[in-house]
């Protein structure tokens, strides 16, 4: 025990790994400030390279992208009301009114606080959930593997921000793409109509990319090369000027500001570890399912939306704490709780270390160095942050023209690298013409992904499971773990049809 | 008359070579260019850990760098194509197990013929185990078999992938005691080791590393080993062959040179990757991973090449049926 601990502690605190978690905090609170930049978009890219790294250092880097990012997409939120990230997108509503009401540094550092806060209270969970909840995963074989996969698959569509059919299809095609190539069982050759390139199946890495990356650069190419955000900056300053000139004497950030906040910032860290361990559900809606019921629970709900710190705490929070949330279904049963998760995963397999309950098992070392790197990343953030806010509410004035051929260029030579593979730029290439589709379309692009990486497992365990019960299909329910899953499904299809049901009927 | 052709083409390779006016040639090798030693699996895996293995303690014997390519894209046959288009000089190696190289040859269409292929160096052997809990019913291997004949296909059994290293030689086990089973197919070693341990299957079949530290807990009981003789890390687990089945299919991990690739240029290839593998450095990175060196010449390696190519012959021909 002795020496797991000083190995775990020498892994974590070796120089090259607090410079790569650095680098990867730097980086993700950049990509958030810019919009249209996004962490899972940092983390896509850089993907191809990280196996050259340790995998400390590695993981270490995502983990920061991640958590820096959260962060960073409130940075632009608050200055000029465009969301940095997704996941900001929450953040605006108050963020913004507060900014014009002469308190952006206040609105900034409660962001930042709450960010932190949530971040932390996720990780913690994380480390303490995910390791007992690996060994009960040990008792998991197909049969509940199965069951989860089909409530994954249920949550990726039902969560969906957005219309759920849209969300419902895109997991189709998503489980689609994922039947090309050799079958999971018998290595039969699939929807490949005699081109040996997609025996293999379509790749995951070069995938990811194209449909989070490379379609989002390819459309932001098609726009003006002005950004956005300048022409705001401009309207902001005539809309400033109308409300009198900025006080920083008013503007100071105290402890009883951020106290509070705290309650908010509880409500949404415990929405956004709840939301993040559901598989499918994602960051931006834990923000905005954070954000309204922080209003909900506030004693002041009708101060939300003119600029309360209460309503900058909550989705900060909330977005934040499925950083480490997100990962528990990963840690403890090899399925990825978002699409950054799902990245995540990648970066292990690529690492040698395979996401699935023997995963903590067979690497102690790694795991738990990874759980005090993703702790200390946490405060890595609090100082970058602190020092970078005033700096890069001046970045999302970066001209989109200097900006997407650079990032284009990353992801073409990245996506090679990953496998020495002509054919992966291909796939990034045509996966980058889908995703554009599917966007302009307003197809949510996490279903997608999420239905291709859980599509295969669920195929397989389903048949592993009716060898081993010998065509019986009565077999899949002889579990009670499966059954309870199915009995999850239906809740919680009942409650989602009757809360929406119910919000039709109001806004009638 | 191989060897006749071999320096045919070899001495076409040369001349084509002299004809573009570059200074390399066979009596410069190894020092025109750095190596690639191409991997048909992704990074991190088991082939890519062995030939960096290899490849470390090389670049310093041979005096020249040599980089691991990686090409895991269509199954494998994206590397080793990459390999047969790549001039026959020696500088461009193919390392792999017989799975992408093989058995695919065996069951579907390629662009080349194992023929074209020469064993250089092995590098290591993985043995094919079969494992059941310590708490099982099954003491031994004679347990399993009156088992699965008084009932047949009673029992389940977890391998790797369909036809992978751990499979054929399960298909080759029944078919010589006369037993059936019924197979579930898993993504690997780790899966069908979870699904032992959960008590979802009887038994497991995958190589030893992957269930070393259960065995050594106590929690698993290896039945047997399908190499030749004992494996150093299981030394009290018998093999098929002292039990009385002739099922002798370990997996061994090759560096292959394109057919055509000069005879003095191979045998420098040969002599110092043994040299390196039987290095130092590399005896203490195989150490580190669990790797057991072998470092077989090319002798040996074509034997167990062909042999290879034979048995797997044998055992896909009945699955066919």
């Amino acid at each position: 025990m002795d020496e797991l601990f000083f190995q775990v502690l020498e892994g974590a605190f070796a120089l090259p790994v607090i410079l790569y978690t650095t680098v990867g905090v730097f980086l993700g609170i950049t990509v958030g400030a810019i919009p249209g930049l996004s962490g899972d978009m940092a983390i896509a890219l850089l993907l191809p390279l990280i196996y050259k790294v340790s995998p400390a250092a590695a993981l270490g880097m995502l983990m920061g992208i991640y958590k820096g990012s959260m962060f960073g997409g409130s940075i632009s939120a608050i200055s000029f009301g465009v969301p940095g990230t997704a996941a900001a997108a929450a953040t605006v509503e108050d963020g913004y009114p507060a900014k014009l009401k002469g308190h952006p540094k206040q609105a900034m550092l409660t962001a930042l606080y709450s960010s932190v806060t949530g971040d932390l209270i996720s990780t913690l969970l994380l480390v303490f959930v995910a390791v007992p909840m690996a060994k009960v995963a040990l008792h998991f074989g197909p049969v509940e593997f199965f069951a989860l996969y089909v409530f994954a698959l249920m949550m990726i569509s039902l969560l969906v921000v957005g219309e759920m059919k849209k969300g419902i299809a895109a997991a189709a095609i998503g489980l689609f793409i994922g039947t090309i190539g050799m079958d999971p069982m018998m290595g039969s050759v699939r929807l490949t109509f005699g081109i040996s390139s997609l025996r293999g199946g379509i790749p995951l890495i070069p995938l990811l990319v194209g449909v989070f990356a490379v379609s989002e650069l390819m459309i932001q190419f098609g726009r003006e090369c002005a950004s956005r955000s300048a022409k705001k900056v401009a309207e902001d300053a005539i809309k400033a000027e109308e409300l009198g000139i900025y006080d920083p004497a008013k503007d100071r950030m105290s402890l009883k500001i951020y106290w509070s906040t705290f309650r908010a910032a509880l409500i949404g860290s415990g929405m956004g570890t709840f939301i993040g361990a559901l598989p499918g559900a994602g960051s931006s809606l834990a923000a905005f399912m954070s954000y309204g019921l922080a209003r909900k629970m506030s004693r002041k709900p009708d101060e939300f939306g003119t600029g309360t710190l209460e309503g900058v705490a909550a989705p900060e929070a909330g977005n934040s704490a499925t950083a480490g949330a997100s990962l528990i279904p990963l840690f403890a049963f090899g399925i990825p709780g978002s699409a950054t998760a799902a990245l995540f995963g990648a970066a292990l397999i690529m690492q040698g270390i395979n996401p699935g309950p023997m995963m903590i098992e067979e690497n102690k070392v790694i795991i738990y160095t990874l759980f005090v790197i993703i702790i200390y990343a946490t405060f890595i953030n609090l100082v970058l942050s602190h020092g970078l806010i005033p700096l890069y509410a001046k970045l999302a004035q970066i001209k989109a023209c200097y900006l997407v051929p650079t990032v284009f260029a990353l992801a073409l030579l990245g996506t090679f690298a990953s496998r020495n593979s002509l054919f992966d730029v291909w796939v990034l290439l045509a996966a980058g013409v889908l995703g554009i589709y599917l966007r302009k379309n307003g197809f949510p692009l996490g279903p997608l992904v999420l239905g291709f990486i859980v599509g295969p497992g669920a195929e397989k365990a389903l048949r592993q499971a009716l060898l081993m019960g010998r065509g019986d299909w009565m077999f899949l329910l002889k579990s009670p773990i499966a059954l309870g899953f199915y009995a999850l499904c239906v809740i919680s299809l009942l409650l989602i049809h009757f809360s929406v049901k119910k919000k039709l009927v109001e806004e009638d | 008359m191989l060897t006749k052709r071999t320096m045919l083409l070899g001495t076409a390779v040369l001349l084509a070579v002299l004809s573009f006016g570059a200074m390399a040639s066979a009596a410069d090798f190894p020092k025109a260019k750095q190596l690639r030693m191409v991997v048909p699996y992704g990074a991190g895996g088991g082939v890519d850990i062995s030939t960096r293995i290899l490849a470390t303690p090389a670049q310093d014997i041979l005096g020249q760098r040599i980089d691991v390519v990686c090409m895991p894209g269509a199954g494998g046959q994206e590397g080793i194509n990459f390999v047969l288009q790549q001039p026959r000089d020696g500088y461009t190696l193919l390392v792999t197990d017989y799975g992408p190289l093989v058995t695919t040859a065996l069951t579907e269409e390629v662009t080349y013929d194992l023929s074209d292929w020469v064993p250089l160096v092995q590098i290591t052997e993985v043995v094919p185990t079969f494992f059941v809990l310590a708490e099982s019913p099954l003491k031994n291997v004679e347990d399993w078999v009156k088992a699965a004949k008084e009932k047949p296909e009673s029992l389940t059994v977890a391998h790797g992938r369909h036809l992978s290293v751990p499979h054929l030689p399960l298909i080759l086990f029944e078919k010589t005691a006369g037993i059936k089973n019924t197979h579930v197919p898993t993504t690997g070693g780790s899966e069908a080791l979870a699904y032992v341990l959960g008590k979802k299957v009887d038994i497991g079949a995958s190589v030893p590393s992957t269930i070393a530290s259960t065995v050594k807990a106590g929690t698993m009981r290896p039945l047997a080993v399908c190499s030749l003789e004992r494996v150093a890390t299981l030394p009290d687990t018998p093999t098929m062959k002292e039990l009385g089945y002739d099922v002798v299919l370990p997996a061994w991990y090759t560096v292959f040179a394109p057919k055509g690739v000069p005879e003095e240029t191979l045998k420098i290839l040969e002599e110092k990757f043994i040299e390196a593998l039987k290095s130092e450095g590399a005896k203490e990175m195989a150490g580190k991973s669990n790797v057991l060196l072998t470092p077989y010449g090319r002798d040996k390696t074509a034997g167990l090449y062909e042999g290879t190519i034979s048995s797997l012959k044998t055992i896909l021909a009945d699955v066919k049926k």
